[in-house]
């Protein structure tokens, strides 16, 4: 991938700045949940603010959002990997443009304005309606990185495997998606982000998760309540990303880094 | 309850409608415009040095990291309600494709081109707007483009604070959830972000055309 | 097929037709590749040699003809097995980059399930039998090693399960030219001692020349235009095509083929450094010679003296040094080198160094007309 490819990617761009994100993020997560709480739980809460401002509501909360980041994640590596290798197959090369097309449509797509609709359509609450049009805004990384992933390996190396009698299932596991790897987990990276940001509209269709503390601050117009709920949901993503990160550093082939 | 199609819906409604599309539109191309000038003012700022590039990218990628709904909650009691809360989170997302791409696309300016422009008298600043900027314009361009994508679904959720744009259509849809054109509201609204997003998208095709040199045409 | 006997190869009409092209890529390919021998495909490029190639490990399948491996029908194998029998080696090696070498040199009797530990010796043997060290080179990653070390690994690959018959596709087509003659005269070395059926494709009729116990000169469609062994392909080739392929040179490179224990040696006239300059003198009179070659007590020359310097006491210190002398094991093209950079005939020296004779400009010339009319006929 170059940098002219209009490409939405959580890659600093340089490895330099990879790394000292690798360092700093985590930390810089923890110290602003830490302060945000200290400072919030040092303050006068009112009876207002008591009912958001508690552990059990910002553990539930959080909890929550984890859930539906897990979710919108297991959804998209289930549909975008599955789908990006037969992408690739021949027979089904035709077709490719077409999903690409759909999902670049997705990622064009507001999430909250896909989240809504899927709600007023199937008019169903909970977890799995936040997660499901969630993974449609969030697909398009991951298949559009397989299917690339797949596409730039050396056809050289695809006829190594089958010329030393490979089937083209083996090449498949053994060649192909080894090498695919590195991009498949930026793009896992990149949804993950994806997911752990626009989990917090799932309050919008009862799926509660940090978005329901923000809301709950800006109805009853107390800062501190939608201070807490941001910092917290900050602190969240900038975790997840930083997961997503070691995940890319560290889970693909050795003999590729 | 009357069903009303979408076609009805938008014809009877399209002042109100163009009017937000406006709106939207316009405030996402103005916070790229600011966030061009910021980001590329940074990244000539920083390119030159290491550890100046990787504190500039590594801050910019932090914040796009952010979720954009929870930005919203951390601006709005500093900034208030409204344009200010919006135009400030949009144009901090807009500045990391934007600051990367300009520091990724100036550091690939050749060096013998550098060397042969200053070799024949440019002075330091012509060199950088006559050479270098220019030959790393697809670059920045492609991070403007990366940015006004992520905007434009961006800017919908800023109507949550009060911010202008189609987004208001698909809150209101949203709080009208069982009413008569709930539906139509939202999808009027999403539609018409996506069908700006891909025009939008398509007159970054022309623009990239048009201003970049044919000689590094790809 | 029965591991570790030669094996040969029958094509009978192969053909290969895309489906959308009016001319087949391969029309009707009928061919018989000898056992244990390495037969060349030479061709330009785009003459559908690789294509054939392809067709006898069924990476492309025949649109028609049979294909005979060992007795055995391969069209009517598994095409997997059937691959896992037949080396294959390609340009730029085509190792796998996320495996070590010692995995990709594994791979195939991986496939074929053998032992862990069956593997693991299979795969240091092979490493040394190509030239690297295992200790240095099993858990190295592609990606660390040269150009000519990746060829090498490559070779190692495609020998790991002992395959009968070995498929080349300019193997070392990507490697810079001195790298490339080391890979090639390794290959001769590990051919001498396996024995194994090749089929190796180049552009490089050098090469062909080099490797190739027989060559197959191949026009459009892979159309054979000559099929013959290095020698009668240089003396006489079957068209102008050819003649074009084979390129002027045509008779310098015969030279590269003949050694000079193939042709029959002339002889000076030699004196010992103790013997008198008179005596010398009278022997090349009678000879009618203008020359004699002056030799060191064991027989091994130092200098080439003319009647006209013979008038002192003593043959020491007179004459020109020999310069460039040949051996037995030397090509022809050795030889006349060393006749034109000497100014005459080259000396021959034997094992120890010793004096063995001479070879002359019109030897070397004959040699070559006898060749021409030999292929002739």
């Amino acid at each position: 991938m170059t940098v002219t490819d209009a490409v939405v990617s959580m890659e600093s761009g340089t490895r330099r700045a990879e790394v000292v994100r690798l360092f700093l993020q985590p930390i810089a997560a923890l110290v602003l949940v830490g302060a945000v709480l200290v400072w919030a739980f040092s303050q006068d809460l009112d009876a207002i603010e008591v009912v958001t401002l508690n552990a059990a509501t910002l553990l539930k909360s959080t909890g929550e959002h984890v859930l539906i980041t897990a979710a919108v994640t297991v959804l998209v590596v289930v549909v975008a990997i599955p789908l990006g290798i037969v992408l690739t197959r021949r027979w089904a090369r035709w077709i490719a443009p077409v999903f690409l097309g759909v999902a670049t449509i997705g990622q064009a797509a507001p999430a909250i304005g896909v989240i809504v609709l899927y709600f007023l359509w199937t008019e169903q609450e909970g977890l799995w309606a936040a997660a499901v049009p969630l993974a449609f805004v969030s697909l398009l990384p991951v298949l559009r990185n397989t299917i690339v992933g797949i596409q730039q390996i050396d056809p050289a190396l695809v006829d190594a495997g089958r010329g030393i009698g490979m089937s083209s299932f083996t090449v498949l596991r053994r060649v192909e998606l080894p090498l695919a790897i590195p991009l498949i987990l930026a793009g896992l990276r990149t949804s993950l982000v994806l997911a752990v940001g626009t989990a917090t509209l799932a309050l919008f269709v009862n799926g509660g998760g940090l978005g329901f503390v923000i809301d709950s601050g800006y109805k009853v117009a107390r800062p501190t309540v939608l201070l807490t709920g941001a910092a917290l949901a900050v602190g969240l993503a900038l975790l997840i990303d930083w997961l997503g990160a070691l995940a890319e550093r560290y889970l693909g082939p050795k003999g590729l880094r | 309850m009357i069903k009303v199609s979408l076609w009805e819906f938008v014809t009877d409604r399209w002042p109100r409608l163009a009017a937000e599309a406006y709106q939207h539109a316009s405030v996402v191309i103005q916070c790229t415009l600011i966030a061009t000038l910021v980001g590329v003012l940074a990244g000539v700022a920083v390119y030159r040095s290491p550890i100046g590039s990787t504190i500039a990218t590594a801050l910019a990628s932090t914040i796009l990291t952010i979720p954009s709904f929870a930005l919203l909650g951390l601006l709005i009691p500093l900034v208030g309600l409204g344009v200010a809360p919006t135009v400030t989170a949009l144009v901090l997302y807009a500045l990391l494709p934007i600051v990367r791409n300009t520091i990724v696309g100036l550091g690939g300016v050749d060096s013998a081109v550098t060397d042969a422009a200053r070799g024949i008298g440019m002075n330091r600043m012509r060199v950088l707007t006559l050479v270098e900027l220019r030959l790393a314009w697809p670059a920045i361009l492609a991070g403007m483009r990366v940015a006004t994508q992520m905007l434009m679904g961006i800017a919908a959720i800023a109507a949550y604070a009060k911010g202008p744009g189609l987004g208001t259509e698909i809150f209101s849809g949203l709080n009208r959830a069982g009413a008569a054109n709930a539906v139509n509201q939202a999808l009027a609204g999403t539609l018409g972000i996506v069908l700006m997003a891909l025009l939008i998208d398509g007159l970054y095709l022309l623009v990239a055309r048009l201003t970049t040199s044919r000689g590094i045409r790809a | 097929m029965p591991e570790q006997t030669s094996v040969g190869i029958e094509l009978a009409d192969v053909t290969k037709r895309y489906p959308g092209s009016r001319e087949p890529a391969v029309d009707g390919f009928t061919m018989t590749i000898n056992p244990g021998e390495t037969t060349i495909f030479v061709g330009p490029s785009g003459c559908g040699k690789t294509t054939t190639m392809r067709m006898i490990n069924r990476l492309i399948e025949p649109t028609s003809g049979r294909i005979v491996i060992g007795g055995d029908d391969a069209l009517s194998l598994d095409a997997d097995d059937l691959r896992r029998r037949i080396g294959y080696a390609i340009q730029q090696a085509g190792l796998f980059p996320h495996l070590t070498v010692a995995q990709n040199v594994g791979v195939v009797p991986g496939l074929l399930k053998w032992p862990k530990k069956r593997i693991e010796a299979r795969v240091e043997e092979m490493l040394s039998l190509v030239g690297l060290e295992p200790e240095e080179f099993l858990r190295r990653y592609p990606r660390q090693l040269s150009g000519g070390q990746q060829q090498r690994v490559g070779v190692a690959r495609a020998l790991a399960a002992d395959p009968p018959v070995l498929l080349m596709d300019e193997p070392f087509g990507a490697v810079d030219p001195i790298t490339r003659g080391n890979l090639q005269d390794e290959l001769l070395r590990l051919q001498a001692e396996l024995h194994k059926t090749i089929v190796f494709v180049t552009h490089d009729f050098d090469e062909a020349v080099k490797l190739g116990d027989r060559i197959a000169v191949l026009g459009d469609r892979s159309r054979i235009l000559q099929y013959d062994t290095p020698e009668a392909i240089l003396a006489n080739p079957a068209d102008d095509t050819v003649a074009g392929f084979v390129g002027a040179g045509a008779s310098l490179k015969q030279l590269t083929l003949l050694r000079v224990r193939d042709i029959v040696l002339g002889s000076a006239i030699t004196a010992s450094v103790e013997e008198a300059p008179s005596s010398v003198r009278q022997r090349m009179a009678t000879e009618g010679r203008k020359f004699a070659l002056v030799l060191d007590n064991r027989r091994r020359p130092l200098r080439w003296v003319h009647d006209r310097q013979l008038g002192g006491a003593s043959l020491a210190g007179i004459g020109r040094p020999v310069g460039d002398v040949v051996s037995t094991q030397s090509t022809l093209q050795d030889a006349l080198e060393a006749i034109l950079t000497e100014g005459g005939d080259a000396v021959v020296t034997g094992p120890r160094g010793e004096y063995a004779g001479t070879v002359q400009l019109d030897t070397v010339v004959a040699k070559i007309r006898e060749l021409r009319e030999e292929h002739q006929s």
